[in-house]
Order: C-alpha cells, then sequence, then structure tokens
C-alpha cells in the first residue's frame, strides 16, 4: 500500500540522526510548551467579570428581569430550562460603589460598569443549576431572589417561594460558618426583588416581607423535625447537627431576614415589576440602585 | 390556521414569534414543563419527529435544534389537521439555525435581531401552506385577529401591477410590508383569490398550490426574479400532490373573474379540467408548463397575484430585486432542506467511512488527542460506545432497562454535535451529562413536607384529619414501613390512628396489633403522641372499612376531632391480579386520602416498573382522571434499601416509569430507619 510506505519512510526519516530531523525535534519541543500556553491562556478569560446570580421559583420573572437588564426591554419568555448569562452595563444615572467619592460634577471620562447576569431555571428539577452556580468559585458578587408578589398572596405560591428562599440562605448561611474556619469569609448580599407590583392582585413589599418571613418561620420549624435524609454521612456531615440546620438565630420562634446578618448574609426586600401596564415602562431602579452598590 | 410560530431558546427567551391569534403564554409553558422538564409521555423518537402535544384547544408541534439551544413551537387549533407544519419545522428550523448562526453562538447573547425573519417566514407558509383537512363537524375556527387583506384591496394590488406594466413601479409607501399576505381569508367574496386544494370553507391561504397560468409577459418586468418561486413551488406542488391528495378542487369555479381582474389570459385557462386531486389534469400540457425556461418569466398565477402585493411592498424599493433574489433562493433551500430531512428519514445514517489508511490513522490519532484535551465534536459513532458502557452500568446498578435505556438515549440527544470542554474526555462528558439526567429524574417538582402538609389541614376552621394510606404488593414491607411513618408522626405528636383494612391475609390484624403495641409503648415512654388501632377484623370491605375509620377519627362529625392522622394499611395484592387491583380505585375514592404512597422494594429482581404503573393506574377519580395531577399516586417509599449497597436502580426505574417521586428509604429494620431522599446521594451511588 502507497500510504504504508509512506508512513515508513516518514518515520524511517524522523528516528534518523540527521540534522533535519534533529531540528524538526528541537523547534517542536521548544514551541509546544508556548503554543500550550497560548492556548490556555486564551481559555482562561484575562479578567473575572462580577456576577450575579438571579434565583426564585418559576414563573417570578426571572428571565424577563435578565433581559431587561441586558437589553433595556425585556423579551417575551417562558419557563427556563437552562441557565442563561448576559452581560449588562450600569445604567449612567446609577452610581456604582467604586464611584461613590466621586464628585457630581466630574466629567473626567468615567466608564459605567459591566457585570455579568446569570439566570437559573425556577422549576423545581431544575434547581440544581441555581446550586452548582451558587457553590462553584467565580466573582459572585450578590444574589437577587426574584418573587411574584401576585403569587405570595395564595398559600401555595408563598410556600413555594418560601421553601426556595429557605433552602438558599440555608446554603449561604453554612458557607458562611465554613469559611470561618478556613478563608475570610466572602458575604454575599441577597436582594429580594418583589417583582410584579404593577399587578392588582399584588402585596406591597412590605407585605411580601412579611409573609415570607413568617412562611420561613414555618418551614423552619417542619425542617427541623423532619426526618433525616439518606444523604446523611456525605461532605457536609460536620455540620449535620441540629444547629448548622437551622437557619438564623437558633431557637427563635420567629424568623426575621435580620437574623441573617449574624450569618453574613444580607437581606434586603426591594419592589418593583419588570413589566408594566402600559407596553414596557417597568419600574426596577431600586433593583439597579442595590446592584451598583454591591458591584 | 396557525396560531402562532416562537421560536425560544432552552433558556426561555422567545427570540421571534408571530401570533396569528393571542395564545396564552401558558400552553407553551406547560409544553415546556410536561415535555422538556418532565418528559412525560414522549415516546423515543429516533426520526426526529416529535408527537403532537395537546394543550386545552390547541396541538402544538415542536422541534428544537440542540447545538445552538432553540425549540421551534407551532400552535394551532387542535381541530384543524395541518399536515404540512412539519416541512414549516424542518424548514424554519434550518433556515433560522444558518440565518443567525453567527448572532446564536456569540456568548451571552439574549436577543438576535431577527426582524426580516418576518418575510422568510412569510414565504415560507406560503410555499409550504396546502391547507388542511378539516374535521366535518366543525363549522367554523378562526385564523383570529390577522391583518386581513381584504379581497378588494388585494384584487386592487392586482390590478395596480398589471396597470402600471410598462410605467415605473411605484415606490412602495412603507418599507415594511403589512405582516404576511397570508392568511388572506376572504369570506364575504366568491372570489377566491388562492385557490387552494383543499376543500374547506374557510379558503386557506395556499397560493403556490395553484397551479400556473395566465401568462402576462407584460408584467414579467415586475416579476421576473419570481420565476424562481413560482418554479420551485409548481416543483413542490408535484412533490406534494400525493401527500395531500386526500383535498378536493374546491374554487376552480370562482377563479374566472379574480383572474380577469388580474388582466391574464383567462380562456386558456378556463378549459382546464381538474382531476381528482386538485390539479390540473392536463397539467403536463406545454402551454402551461410555464416551468419550461423558455416561460421563466411567467409564474402561477395565484403566486403572482401575492408576488404583486410584495413587489410593490419591498423590493421595488431600495432593495429592488435584492428581496427578490433572496425570496428565491429560499426556494430552492427549502426544497432542498425538506428533501435531505425525508431522506435522512428514510435510509438510516450511513456511516462515513474515512478514505484511505493514512486519512483513519490521523483522523484516530487527532482523536485521541482531542479526547484528552478536549473541544472533540460528538458524533453518533463517538458516543455509541461510551453511552452503551455507561447503559451496562446502569443496568449493574439495577435500573430496568427500559430506563436506561431511555437515559441513554436523552443523554445521546443532548450531547449530540456538541463541542467536549477543554481536558475533557468523552467518557467525563456523559458522566456528567447522565449525573444531571439523573437528578432531574430524581428530584421532585415540588418536595413534599409532610409536617407541615398535616399540620394545615388539622388545623383551621375546616380542620379534618390527614388520611395517608400505603398500598403495594405482598411482602414488601407495607406494614413495616406504616410502623415507620407512624413512629415518625409520634414523634411530632400527633395522634395516630393505624387502620387495618387488610381484611384478607390472615394474621395481617395482629401484626399490626404488635406494631401498634410496640409504638404506643415506645411513644408513652417518651412522652410524645399516641396511637391507636382500628380494626373490624377479616372479610370486611376494605373501602368500608376505611370509610369508618376516617369517620370515626373525625369523632363522626361530634365535636373534636380525636385524632390527627389517619394511616390506612392495605392489603397486599398480585399488581397482575385485576380482580384484586380493580378495588383500589373504590377505596381511593371512598376513603378519599390525602396522600396515597407505593412501598417497593429495593431489591435485585422485583418488576418494579411493572408494579408501580399497575398501581398508578387504579387511583382515579369520579371523573376517570387520575389522581395528583395525573400520576395517581403521591410518592414511593423504596423499603429494604439498606440490603443493595450501591445498587438504588429501582428508585431510577419506578420514578422514570410513572413520574411519581421517591419520598421515604427504608434503611432498617428498627422504628426510625426512614429516611428523606437525597437526590445527591443517590446519584452519587448510581454513577460510583
Ligand atoms: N405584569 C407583570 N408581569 C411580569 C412581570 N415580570 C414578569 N412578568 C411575566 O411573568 C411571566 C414569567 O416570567 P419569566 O421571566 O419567564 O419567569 P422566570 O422567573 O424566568 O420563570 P422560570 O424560567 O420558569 O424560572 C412572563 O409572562 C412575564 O411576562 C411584571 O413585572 N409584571
Ligand atoms: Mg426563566
Amino acid at each position: 500500500m502507497a500510504s504504508q510506505s509512506t508512513v515508513e519512510a516518514w518515520l524511517t526519516w524522523a528516528f534518523s540522526p540527521s540534522i533535519s530531523a534533529i531540528l524538526v525535534t528541537l523547534v517542536i519541543s521548544l514551541l509546544s510548551p508556548i503554543l500550550i500556553h497560548i492556548y490556555l491562556y486564551r481559555k482562561a478569560q484575562s479578567k473575572e467579570l462580577p456576577s450575579f446570580l438571579l434565583l426564585g421559583p418559576s414563573g417570578a420573572g426571572k428571565t424577563t428581569l435578565l433581559t431587561l437588564f441586558a437589553n433595556g426591554t425585556p423579551s417575551t419568555t417562558h419557563t427556563s430550562q437552562e441557565p442563561q448569562t448576559a452581560l449588562c452595563r450600569l445604567p449612567s444615572t446609577v452610581r456604582s460603589s467604586e464611584d461613590r467619592y466621586r464628585s457630581e460634577h466630574d466629567t473626567s471620562s468615567r466608564s459605567q460598569p459591566q457585570f455579568l447576569l446569570v439566570d437559573t431555571p425556577g422549576h423545581g428539577k431544575l434547581r440544581h443549576h441555581a446550586v452548582t452556580s451558587l457553590t462553584s468559585p467565580g466573582s459572585l458578587k450578590g444574589l437577587i431572589f426574584v418573587v411574584d408578589s401576585a403569587a405570595t398572596s395564595s398559600s401555595a405560591g408563598l410556600t413555594a417561594a418560601a421553601e426556595y428562599l429557605y433552602d438558599i440562605l440555608l446554603i449561604l448561611q453554612k458557607r458562611h460558618t465554613h469559611s470561618k474556619t478556613s478563608k475570610d469569609p466572602t458575604a454575599l448580599p441577597v436582594l429580594i426583588a418583589a417583582n410584579k407590583q404593577d399587578v392588582f392582585t399584588s402585596l406591597p413589599t412590605g407585605l411580601v416581607k412579611s409573609k415570607l418571613e413568617e412562611e420561613i418561620a414555618r418551614v423552619r420549624q417542619t425542617r427541623s423535625k423532619g426526618l433525616l435524609d439518606s444523604g446523611i454521612g456525605m461532605e457536609d456531615a460536620n455540620v449535620g447537627d441540629e444547629e448548622g440546620n437551622w437557619l438564623g438565630e437558633y431557637g427563635a420562634r420567629e424568623f426575621g431576614f435580620g437574623q441573617m446578618e449574624e450569618h453574613g448574609v444580607d437581606v434586603r426586600v426591594a419592589g418593583g415589576n419588570v413589566r408594566g401596564e402600559g407596553e414596557g415602562e417597568g419600574r426596577v431602579e431600586e433593583w439597579w440602585g442595590w446592584v451598583g452598590e454591591n458591584l | 390556521m396557525l396560531d402562532a410560530f416562537e421560536i425560544l431558546t432552552t433558556s426561555g427567551i422567545v427570540l421571534w414569534r408571530k401570533q396569528y391569534a393571542p395564545v396564552s403564554s401558558s400552553v407553551v409553558n406547560s409544553l415546556i414543563n410536561d415535555v422538556f422538564i418532565e418528559q412525560r409521555g414522549q415516546k423515543s423518537n429516533d426520526g426526529g419527529k416529535n408527537p403532537p402535544y395537546r394543550k386545552e384547544k390547541y396541538t402544538l408541534r415542536y422541534t428544537s435544534a440542540k447545538d445552538v439551544g432553540l425549540i421551534f413551537v407551532v400552535v394551532y387549533q387542535s381541530l384543524l389537521h395541518l399536515s404540512w407544519v412539519d416541512d414549516l419545522l424542518t424548514a424554519v428550523r434550518a433556515l433560522f439555525t444558518k440565518q443567525y448562526a453567527t448572532e446564536l453562538k456569540k456568548p451571552h447573547a439574549t436577543t438576535v435581531n431577527c426582524r426580516d425573519f418576518d418575510q422568510t417566514f412569510d414565504a415560507l407558509v406560503r410555499k409550504l401552506d396546502t391547507g388542511s383537512t378539516r374535521r366535518p363537524s366543525e363549522p367554523d375556527s378562526d385564523a383570529g385577529p390577522v391583518e386581513l387583506t381584504p379581497p378588494s384591496s388585494t384584487a386592487s394590488a392586482g390590478e395596480d401591477g398589471v396597470d402600471d406594466e410598462d410605467a415605473p413601479p411605484p415606490i412602495p409607501t412603507a418599507p415594511q410590508f403589512k405582516k404576511p399576505a397570508i392568511p388572506q381569508r376572504q369570506k364575504q367574496e366568491s372570489a377566491i383569490v388562492d385557490d387552494t386544494t383543499s376543500t374547506d370553507i374557510t379558503p386557506v391561504p395556499t397560493p403556490d398550490t395553484s397551479r400556473p397560468g395566465t401568462p402576462s409577459t407584460a408584467s414579467s418586468h415586475l416579476l421576473t426574479a419570481k420565476a424562481g418561486p413560482g418554479k420551485a413551488s409548481r416543483r413542490a406542488r408535484k412533490a406534494n400532490a400525493t401527500a395531500w391528495s386526500t383535498s378536493a378542487p374546491a374554487s376552480s369555479g370562482d377563479e374566472g373573474p379574480i383572474r380577469k381582474a388580474k388582466g391574464g389570459k383567462t380562456s386558456a385557462k378556463q378549459k382546464r379540467r381538474w382531476d381528482a386531486d386538485g390539479f390540473a389534469a392536463d397539467d403536463n400540457d406545454p402551454v402551461l408548463d410555464y416551468s419550461a425556461p423558455a416561460a421563466t418569466s411567467e409564474p402561477g398565477d395565484g403566486e403572482r397575484e401575492l408576488d404583486v402585493n410584495e413587489v410593490k411592498a419591498e423590493n421595488m424599493g431600495s432593495r429592488t430585486g435584492k428581496g427578490q433574489f433572496v425570496l428565491k433562493d429560499l426556494d430552492d433551500e427549502v426544497d432542498a432542506i425538506l428533501a435531505s430531512s425525508k431522506s435522512s428519514q428514510a435510509t438510516k445514517e450511513t456511516s462515513a467511512e474515512s478514505s484511505g489508511l493514512l486519512g483513519s490513522a490521523t483522523s484516530r490519532i487527532s482523536g485521541l488527542f482531542r479526547n484528552v484535551v478536549g473541544g472533540k465534536t460528538l458524533s453518533k459513532q463517538d458516543l455509541q460506545q461510551p453511552l452503551q458502557q455507561m447503559q451496562n452500568h446502569l443496568l449493574e446498578k439495577n435500573v430496568a432497562r427500559e430506563a436506561a435505556e431511555r437515559l441513554c438515549t436523552s443523554v445521546e440527544t443532548d450531547l449530540l454535535n456538541q463541542t467536549t470542554a477543554s481536558f475533557t474526555s468523552i467518557d467525563a462528558t456523559i458522566r456528567t451529562s447522565m449525573a444531571k439526567a439523573l437528578t432531574r429524574i430524581l428530584t421532585p417538582t415540588s418536595s413534599l413536607d409532610l409536617l407541615r402538609n398535616i399540620t394545615s389541614t388539622i388545623e383551621g376552621p375546616a380542620a379534618r384529619p390527614y388520611v395517608i394510606s400505603i398500598v403495594g404488593v405482598n411482602g414488601v414491607g407495607k406494614s413495616t414501613s406504616l410502623s415507620k411513618i407512624a413512629y415518625f408522626l409520634l414523634q411530632n405528636k400527633f395522634r395516630v390512628l393505624v387502620v387495618a383494612a387488610d381484611t384478607f391475609r390472615s394474621g395481617a390484624v395482629e401484626q399490626l396489633r404488635v406494631h401498634v403495641r410496640n409504638l404506643s409503648e415506645l411513644s408513652r415512654r417518651e412522652d410524645v403522641g399516641t396511637v391507636e388501632l382500628f380494626e373490624q377484623g377479616y372479610g370486611k370491605d376494605a373501602a368500608t372499612v376505611a370509610r369508618d375509620a376516617v369517620s370515626n377519627a373525625t369523632n363522626a362529625g361530634k365535636g373534636e376531632m380525636l385524632y390527627d392522622v389517619v394511616l390506612i394499611d392495605t392489603a397486599g395484592r398480585r399488581h397482575n391480579d385485576t380482580r384484586l387491583m380493580s378495588s383500589l380505585t373504590k377505596f381511593g375514592q371512598l376513603a378519599k386520602p390525602d396522600k396515597i404512597f407505593m412501598v417497593g422494594e429495593a431489591l435485585v429482581g422485583t418488576d418494579s416498573v411493572a408494579q408501580a404503573r399497575n398501581f398508578a393506574k387504579e387511583f382515579v377519580d369520579t371523573k376517570g382522571q387520575l389522581r395528583n395531577n395525573g400520576v395517581g399516586m403521591d410518592g414511593f417509599i423504596i423499603s429494604k434499601c439498606d440490603t443493595v449497597g450501591d445498587m438504588v436502580g429501582t428508585l431510577v426505574s419506578m420514578v422514570h416509569a410513572t413520574g411519581i417521586p421517591v419520598v421515604f428509604l427504608g434503611v432498617g429494620q428498627h422504628y426510625g430507619d426512614l429516611r428523606g431522599l437525597n437526590v445527591g446521594w443517590a446519584v452519587d451511588k448510581l454513577m460510583k
């Protein structure tokens, strides 16, 4: 076979002690580490942008919020199945924390900082996406937990939101407890965005907050009495004790978001709506403001 | 007609859509929930054709482009039989992914500027729409508030085109022409513009199926470039002729006037005969065959009818010629797309063979290299062997074959044509994908918080006891599991009534009595809840016993409730014993349990899947609807998990077969050996 003999000839040459073969080998051996380095360097993004994570039950308006932040107008959306990352830029009306000490009249060019917004599916079966993005290392700056203020007026909707929020807050609390022993904890602030304030049946922001707190207290109560799960003895066995699994102030009857501060989680509740009555016109300034503060 | 067409990403953003009628967003949402997330009622489809999904009065058809993460959905009324929408989906998928490939592949893309897709889509619909075969019973459904072009205006548009035949074409008033020329529904007028091949009352916009005719050389300067579409649609029509042969000519009689209005040579046409399929019988008549090169300037009249519109609107402006050119290309392209999709369905992928020894050697070496380094695009062959290994691995873990196959298929569709991440081998990629699939299957849609449910039921103004019943085949550990649940409830200070509704197997009542005695001894010592046994001996109807027990727990409506939770033990039955199984239905309807749990064994060699299915389907309410959102039962208790080690595949098989979540695991002989399911733990064991 012709091709076989070609291979053979080529191999013979490659192993022969001729100058050209040596040179070629030399060049390859010198170049390959450089090339590999360049390849890897390109892959690893030179500078990681700060990112925020969008969480919340299905239908709360996360994806709509993402498109609004990224493009300026909300898109039509359906239930998400996959996470989605978008590059957003802080609008010029919002001042980021970096600009805090800048004079109002400073006209020197000031570029609004960019950040990544990560949307996660809220469907019960797909929340592992949210948990993995939450626990994976990255320059996560904060969480935005979106709730549908209209749905929280029904008990089922309220429970769904509270249970999810409870899980997330517990993860954050455990993260904090863990990191206390090792490195310094990166405190992650949480914004609870009471969305859909435009809807007639929606609860006002203050009520959303207190209802969520009440419900979380109830969830906490039953969770503490619930069955152990089969995962006992897995990774986080060391915090398997009762106190480590209790969200907020241990033993307290009432739950308030203030209790999370002790665990390095700053919770803020702010209302708004992504979509408005008339086409477009949402009210999201408060949320932008929060993002600006935490950038 | 169509109600809506949507193109959305897997992350839920609608990139492009066209609504002919307002369709509630919940319709598409439930498609996503049921088919894509819960993967319910989906057959393994290798041909690429998905079964239609029905919701409310709509039928939804869909297809997806995995590599760019897009889903294409058509919504139309179930009354209509639109057999051409499959072709539409295929064509739109191919065209859209091609046209916007670069934008879609951009990282962080959340919108795609696809305004101009409107035109492509309209052209596609016009080309492919062959009408609908309507079920005769239904008088009318509508195309919705579409921007209807009244026939008169269409006709005048046509006349305009003819009038202006020698004059320079008018400048279009608006660059974006009126939405589609598609649903030209002319109800009030007998002059039907589009001579569709369908029989229905509502004329369906299918200009392309009209036979060519009415040569009008004079207007050729307007239409020259349209020859392509005319030709192609003709071809398409021929191709389709056999497929849609159910429809019959409808409007041939009405064609005279309209054609006259368009200034065509009507005389030639009136002589034409129609065959049963709605096509001109003398189709091959040389005079009429305008697809011949010599006559390229004369497109079909239906085609022209719309073309005039189009030419006026868009092609005559600054983009003269270009739009037409695109459309011409499009036509050929669509034909090619459809042909290739058909042929690929017919002939199952013949594996491409690399040519030559050297070629195969290098490709293999680079393949190995890429396998290590990553960045390999996965083909079917690459996946086949590792997937087979994965399937065997799952089978070893005691996952039922059916479930293992489905999981592997879903992993395959997930990964096909994907590129592996850097420094990730194919095996590792498959493992991650499989772990994800398993997590999704095992994670319940909404988690069960039994204590909360009980508390909210037994409190408040409408307080009543919470009823749980346990079913299962013989000897799987029903009574043991029931006692474990009772113990758990007692720890939470509930008053529990255990009901011996197994009035069939001798010794069943005595066995429960022993459990109850132990439990009440335990709870007395620990000073927690109270437990009692309710029994009426053997031989009585289980459903009646259960009902009596519940009314006993409520104190027959007189004052205080006596018990908080009623736990009903039922007789074990073979799942293929139809007589005993059917009594479960009555039991479910009479006792009205809040929760029905089925106990299944984790042991190897039980036909768990068939068991689960047969039990689930018995629990229908009086309306014939399956309980709990159509899944029948509320959860599985998998017993004897401590005896199987890592082989916890039964969990997957049962959930897969029924969509019912696993809520508890029995992990030992003691009353306290009941656990909730930790999905991470189970997936870990399965992937080990
Ligand atoms: N009236 C009103 N509707 C809103 C608002 N925000 C979102 N919606 C609507 O709520 C629905 C759900 O929004 P999505 O963004 O898809 O919800 P999601 O949180 O991404 O849901 P999942 O992807 O399933 O987790 C959409 O139909 C939105 O149009 C709002 O502020 N007001
Ligand atoms: Mg979403």
